[in-house]
């Protein structure tokens, strides 16, 4: 009976060993466990755990990553795989979007600020994960005592030039075509000679581009995932590589040079990347601390109820959430609201009836009361727009320099300025028949029905909706002729600039004016503006270029009313308490090898 | 029976040719098309990405190519690749002066850049095929037994019990049965684990998971959630049916001639009621088995569902067509399959 006794408490001991096994190290535990009948305490003192990896659990949201291939990749996802794997010549900082050195340690301008020349570094290798002896491991090259394959200039040129081939077929490649010398020609297919494109390497670790435009953002745009340097032999093939051709980026053919490396990827379901102890860092990519991350691909739904269960170290908060999480003592002190580079907004089709007038734009703009849907219908603490370049891109006003700049909630001046052009026709506002036209969703639907409510008690207009399939809407809304009065789109930065907002979107040609007076988009001309963004983005001194950008905006949003600027976006995200780590403002796009995870 | 089933699969050919053209055309006449963005191309790029899937073509020019790709098994003497335009899903090599013999490219998709129509029917096929026959198996293992009791007990307690549960499950979805679920047993107990997929490659015969208590702790929620409501409607075709049944003369023969209940009601009443049960199997099975988006999203399942819809959204043109043949395919032969169960069930019933 004893021994019984005594093989039952032993057996409860290992017991209370294994349940706490997740405290921290070292901490005494006592309990008490009845054995018998007898109650007995017990206390033992776990031995610290081994000091296994540090693998960060997250989300990349749902679907399949399109593709890792620098030269191929266009979203978040994939740019957040390529970011981490590889390196630009420049890096954005994530928190300030100041510009940063990546690859290039420096770079000199030519007195015409046309040719770049960057000055690369020599100590960072080629790396694959080699998936029987679990490490990452250097990249040998052909030579008779093979050498590691260091990262140079003739990579990044063949890397530039394999993402302007017109086979390569890269979305992406339009960025590097307006930008780089001979680049347009060569990506069109009518030059097919590579030296006239304006990128030589000019020894191992020296790069020369040349630019079309002295402009301020060339330095970023070489810093580009579509500008990263990409491994010819494995792709192509040499002596001693197999060439893999378009499956380069799978698992157990990958190379990178980044703080991490791709170890796994399980199309559809995870990807995960594991540190690379070969990259040297610098102080603004660091050494990553962390082992190994894991990206699961869920829904953001599912992906927070695997958060709640213990499983995902960070997440989004569904909107339906929000209040919830808020008002939770624990959730809440996680949540972190953070600035998004994206902005959602309705345009005008300038040349369509009644919206023609601009005292008609000008008054549906003011009459909506931006906090009011931010707090009633969108619930996500994002931030009411009153211009359209979201404040924390290079250039773009802030609302602490610029507060009354652009357009708010203000239904006096709204009625007012409607009033005048009521007179002026001979009508009353329920007779003017205006459409607003959004892309098929239950979330657009809901904010256009309370701004269509919102013209209604402030303005007395009865606005119509209506809405198509994605794909057929984006033709109706370029078409100079179908597009509606009201039209909704978003946007979000390709890079940092505010260039990549007003100019790329509202300048002649630009996404959302495809054809300037001719018509599609805003179908809007103002020599005023083109000037001023066209001066702005070549201004040097960033703060003359503010009051450029601001100028422009003030055109945009206000004395032309060309559009309505909403809200500027945000994200939810709920972190443990054990990481550490930094916000990007990049569109989600997180620099990784900056974060840390305490012992938990 | 051979012979007709030979017409059969001939007969299928023909489907599928005909819901090929009609799917690629109509998919073609849609407004928008796979490179319309938010922020409009420049025509240079859109001119390189139609190039690279020869969508520069004329129309009946690709369906040709299309055609030729998928339906006519050629030979080629490079072996299969590395390239994503030369995929096939079956490639012999003959070992006769370094051919092969290569069959059925659906091409690649255009949205999912690193991954061709065969890449997801080799890795996402096997894991809808293995949940929709778990979520199959539970919809069978509830409806039938609930359908026999609610007919052989009719208007008593078992009936409207059943029928009420019947009822509940039609109507309450996927959508918010599996995230109750997940709730109770993922969150708050923390039983099951809350998304994902206990099996992996290799499969066993291609698409089998290897058993494991892990398999089957991960599909257990997605497969009530996603059976229970199929459960349902075979629960009442079952009551339905055989309430019917028992009322024939044949049965009250039976009865007469002094047979047990038990053999009654399985020999001759239920393997005749099922006839309309199996006629519904057919087409459950194929629209479970290829995918079934809802579920897999609530729990983060990697398999097919996602692809019939999202292909049409991004106008991902090879995969609509690689994923609307498949279905074809599957209900097709499932309906064959159901045509023969006929002649198992019912002897009077023959073809040739």
């Amino acid at each position: 009976m004893r021994t019984k006794l005594f093989a039952v408490a032993s057996l409860l001991v290992v017991a209370a060993l294994a349940l706490t096994a997740c405290q921290p190290a070292g901490t005494p535990i006592v309990q008490t466990v009845i054995v018998g009948g007898t109650p007995m305490v017990v206390t033992a003192t776990p031995a610290p755990p081994p000091a296994g990896p540090k693998v960060l659990h997250l989300n990349m949201g749902p679907g399949d990553i399109p593709t890792i291939d620098p030269a191929l990749s266009t979203d978040t996802s994939s740019v957040q795989i390529v970011e981490e794997t590889t390196v630009g010549l420049t890096r954005q900082n994530e928190e300030t979007t100041a510009l940063e050195p990546g690859m290039a340690t420096s770079w000199d301008i030519s007195e015409d600020g046309l040719v770049y020349t960057f000055h690369l570094r020599n100590d960072v290798p080629w790396v694959r994960y080699n998936a029987v002896t679990g490490e990452v491991e250097q990249v040998m090259d052909c030579s008779e005592e093979p050498q590691p394959r260091i990262v140079n200039a003739y990579d990044f040129e063949y890397g530039i030039l394999r993402t302007l081939n017109p086979a390569t077929a890269s979305e992406y490649a339009y960025v590097l075509a307006f930008a780089i010398a001979g680049a347009a020609d060569y990506n069109a297919g009518v030059i097919t000679d590579t030296t006239q494109v304006g990128v030589r390497a000019v020894d191992t670790y020296t790069l020369e581009i040349t630019f079309n435009e002295p402009a301020a953002y060339n330095a970023n745009i070489a810093g580009m995932w579509v500008a990263h340097a990409q491994p010819r032999w494995l792709i192509e093939g040499d002596d001693c590589t197999e060439g893999q051709g378009d499956r380069w980026t799978e698992t157990g053919f990958f190379q990178g040079y980044g703080p991490y490396t791709l170890k796994e990827w399980v199309h559809d379901y995870y990807i995960t990347l594991v540190r690379n102890p070969f990259w040297p860092g610098s102080d603004n990519i660091p050494q990553a601390a962390i082992d190994e991350i894991n990206w699961v691909m869920l829904d953001e739904v599912p992906a927070f109820a695997e958060f709640e269960a213990g499983n995902l170290d960070v997440a989004g908060v569904p909107s339906a959430e929000l209040d919830r999480v808020r008002a939770d003592p624990e959730l809440s002190q996680l949540l972190v609201i953070a600035p998004v580079l994206c902005t959602y907004y309705y345009g005008f089709n300038t040349q369509a009836p009644i919206v023609n007038d601009v005292r008609v734009r000008r008054a549906l703009s003011m009459a909506i009361d931006r906090q009011a849907l931010i707090d009633n219908v969108l619930k996500g603490g994002q931030e009411p727009a009153q211009w359209f370049s979201r404040p924390g891109l290079a250039g773009a006003p802030t609302m602490a320099d610029h507060p009354d700049l652009g357009v708010h909630f203000d239904p006096e001046a709204a009625r007012a300025s409607l009033q005048e052009y009521l007179d002026e026709t001979g009508q009353t506002a329920d007779q003017l028949n205006i459409t607003l036209m959004f892309n098929t969703s239950s979330g657009h639907q809901r904010i256009a029905e309370a701004i269509q409510q919102m013209w209604a008690e402030n303005l007395g207009i009865n606005v119509q909706l209506t809405n198509q399939e994605w794909a057929v809407y984006l033709d109706t809304i370029k078409d100079p002729v179908a597009t509606p009065q009201i039209w909704r789109l978003g946007w979000c930065q390709d890079y940092p600039d505010a260039n990549n907002f007003i100019r790329e979107v509202f300048a002649v040609g630009g996404s959302a004016n495809p054809n300037g007076a001719g018509g599609g988009g805003v179908g809007w001309e103002n020599p005023v503006f083109e000037e001023l963004v066209v001066q702005a983005a070549r201004e040097q001194d960033p703060a003359a270029r503010v009051e450029l950008y601001a100028q422009a905006e003030q055109i945009l949003v206000y004395e032309d009313a060309v559009m309505i600027p909403l809200y500027w976006y945000t994200r939810n995200t709920l972190t443990r308490p054990y990481v550490t780590r930094t916000f990007s403002v990049l569109g989600g796009l997180e620099h990784i090898e900056k974060w840390d995870i305490a012992p938990h | 029976m051979g012979r007709y089933i030979v017409r059969r699969l001939l007969w299928m050919l023909v489907v599928l040719l005909a819901l090929s053209a009609i799917t690629f055309f109509l998919m073609h006449a849609v407004p928008g098309g796979p490179f319309d963005r938010e922020k409009a191309l420049p025509p240079e790029i859109i001119a390189n990405l139609e190039q690279r899937y020869h969508l520069d073509e004329p129309l009946l020019q690709q369906y040709a190519r299309y055609l030729y790709d998928v339906f006519i098994p050629h030979l080629s003497r490079t072996p299969p690749g590395r390239s994503l335009m030369d995929d096939h899903l079956i490639n012999i090599n003959l070992r006769v002066g370094g051919l092969w013999l290569k069959w059925m490219n659906f091409g690649p998709s255009y949205h999912s850049l690193s991954r061709t129509v065969n890449d997801i029917f080799r890795q996402q096929l096997p894991i809808s095929a293995q949940l929709g026959t778990m979520a199959l198996c539970v919809a069978l293992i509830i409806g039938v037994p609930m359908g026999i009791m609610a007919a052989l007990k009719q208007n008593t307690i078992f009936d409207y019990v059943g029928m009420s549960v019947a009822i509940f499950g039609v109507s309450v979805p996927v959508i918010i049965l599996g995230p109750i679920l997940v709730w109770i047993f993922g969150v708050e107990l923390r039983w099951l684990p809350v998304t994902g997929w206990g099996a992996s490659p290799p499969y066993i015969l291609g698409f089998l998971p290897r058993p494991s208590v892990e398999f089957f702790r991960y599909a257990a929620m997605p497969s009530v959630a996603l059976g229970l409501g199929s459960s349902a409607i075979i629960a009442r075709l079952t009551r339905a049916s055989l309430l019917q049944v028992i009322r024939e003369d044949y049965i009250r023969t039976a009865r007469a001639k002094g047979l047990a209940e038990r053999v009654v009601i399985v020999r001759h009443a239920l393997k005749n009621s099922l006839i309309p049960v199996v006629t519904i199997l057919g087409p459950m099975f194929a629209a479970l088995v290829t995918g079934t988006f809802v579920t897999e999203t609530i729990f983060g399942i990697p398999g097919m569902g996602r692809y019939f819809v999202t292909s049409i959204t991004n106008r991902d043109y090879p995969v609509i067509m690689g994923t609307i043949l498949l279905y074809a395919v599957f209900l097709v032969v499932a309906n064959l399959v159901v045509d023969i169960v006929y002649a198992y069930l019912d002897p009077r019933i023959r073809y040739t």
